[in-house]
């Protein structure tokens, strides 16, 4: 190595950390839209439909709007905790793509513990939810930040357990690893044999990212927005983004973990893997308008009584068999 | 380079913690408090990281920044009603002199071992494969590691305890 050589890793990294963020806000762009089609269609209307041919342009309208908007703190509000919150919300976004195998050879940064990575920093999710609810000065972000605190404290837990059951059999946190070990084709993926890790996986999933049935944080019909009720322009922005980014995420994961990531039937490649992450995150969009949001009670008594003793169950068994077999 | 590198990112490392120790202590407002503690815990979880032991250094920023802190946060959000009412009592004179007290004790003990010891830097450990981590955990450690399970369990039992008297109270 030269005195002033640049390491490889170090340009790999920037190039990476550059795509992701077009990445996100692309993809972001793309998935608003899909929702709120998926949501008109669904409910039998066409969904948005003036800005460009059948409302495609709709979401970059909106999101110069957002840009444009004038930034409002809130009278008595903690203005360093009030701003801190989004961009704590957003940042971590960068690190969970970061160990990502998007195909065989698009991986950022190839890190032996990429999942719990992942799963570490998604706790700053749920601080940044804290600091606005906190920060903003008014019950309804409160309310809804306590509600945050309590549903992801609670679900982190299965969600954990489940990805656990998967390490276990394949014995490495390496997301490069876990796909090398599975098969092309689908019954070769370890949902095949974790089914009930994915199931319990993804309603987790569903309720770490505050999609609805388990929107309780910002809960429209009661709490207003909740946490973001106080924020405009780029800073509800952000968390929109955030929202979005983590919903790729936690797919992404999920494809990678059991659903073979990039490798399909015949022409394995990136392409597989980003249509498997549409897919589910197709799934994610549907409950959302079929079910009605879920009571705090009920959530919690969801979590604690069926998916955490399920989940521990899965993995006992999961040992044992791996034990035994 | 890579020991002039080391040395400079230790160096921040060491920064984050202490503004991070600092700000815990003389914020007025127990949120920002709070923030001050997680930062020194990210300071704790990149000296991991600088150390070769990125499980331990992961592990730090799962179980501390994702879930104790944040449990802190439910705490703080529990007892006081909103952000304003948050203003801690001033400090007296005696709270001041006690507490500097309290730090010459850590100042005069780590300062004479390291007087003493003449600490000087060894070479970089090896990164250990968190299976080899495992099993030496269930190995040659078994017995600290079922201990420290057991003093969680106990404070578990504790709590469900606590909460399980008060309920019957009322």
């Amino acid at each position: 190595m030269g005195s002033f050589s640049i390491p490889v890793e170090l340009i790999r990294i920037v190039v990476g950390v550059v795509a992701i963020a077009a990445f996100v806000a692309l993809n972001a762009i793309i998935l608003v839209y899909l929702e709120r089609k998926v949501a008109g269609h669904i409910q039998r209307r066409p969904g948005p439909f003036e800005v460009g041919p059948h409302g495609i342009l709709q979401t970059v309208a909106d999101a110069l709007k957002l840009v444009g908007k004038q930034l409002i703190k809130p009278a008595g509000a903690d203005a360093f905790l009030f701003w801190l919150a989004p961009v704590l919300g957003f940042l971590p976004i960068f690190l969970f793509f970061l160990p990502m195998p998007f195909g065989p050879v698009l991986t950022t940064l190839e890190v032996p513990l990429g999942l719990l990575l992942i799963l570490a920093f998604a706790g700053l999710n749920v601080l940044a939810i804290c600091i606005a609810g906190w920060g903003s000065n008014n019950k309804w972000s409160l309310l809804g930040a306590a509600r945050g605190v309590a549903q992801s404290v609670a679900y982190e837990i299965p969600l954990l357990l489940a990805l656990l059951a998967v390490v276990f059999m394949k014995g490495s946190m390496n997301l490069s690893k876990i796909i090398d070990s599975q098969g092309a084709w689908p019954w070769q993926w370890n949902i095949v044999l974790q089914p009930l890790a994915f199931l319990i996986y993804f309603i987790c999933a569903i309720a770490e990212t505050n999609r609805a049935p388990f929107d309780l944080p910002e809960a429209e019909s009661e709490l207003t927005a909740g946490f973001h009720t106080e924020y405009s322009g780029m800073g509800f922005g952000l968390f929109f983004l955030a929202e979005y980014a983590n919903m790729v995420v936690v797919c992404a994961v999920a494809t990678t973990v059991f659903l073979g990531g990039w490798k399909g039937p015949f022409f394995s490649g990136s392409w597989w893997f980003l249509a498997k992450v549409y897919l589910l995150l197709m799934l994610m969009f549907w409950p959302r308008w079929t079910y009605p949001r879920v009571r705090f009670d009920q959530l919690l008594n969801f979590n604690w009584k069926w998916l955490m003793p399920l989940a521990l169950a899965n993995l006992l068994v999961t040992a044992f068999i791996m034990k035994v077999g | 380079m890579t020991a002039v590198l080391a040395k400079i990112v230790f160096g921040s490392y060491v920064l984050v913690i202490a503004a991070g120790a600092l700000t815990a202590a003389i914020s007025k407002s127990l949120v920002r408090a709070l923030l001050g503690l997680i930062l020194t815990l990210f300071g704790v979880a990149g000296l991991y990281l600088l150390m070769a032991a990125p499980l331990v250094a992961l592990m730090q920023i799962l179980i501390y920044v994702g879930a104790v802190s944040i449990l802190i946060f439910f705490a703080i959000m529990l007892v006081r009603s909103g952000p304003q009412e948050d203003g801690a009592r001033p400090r007296t004179v005696r709270q001041v002199v006690l507490s500097l007290l309290a730090l010459l004790a850590p100042v005069v003990i780590l300062g004479s071992a390291i007087l003493q010891g003449r600490a000087r830097g060894g070479p970089l450990p090896a990164e250990v494969p968190v299976g080899e981590l495992g099993a030496g955990l269930l190995g040659p450690y078994v017995l600290s590691f079922e201990l420290i399970s057991l003093v969680l369990f106990v404070a578990m039992a504790g709590a469900v305890l606590i909460a399980f008297e008060k309920r019957g109270k009322r």
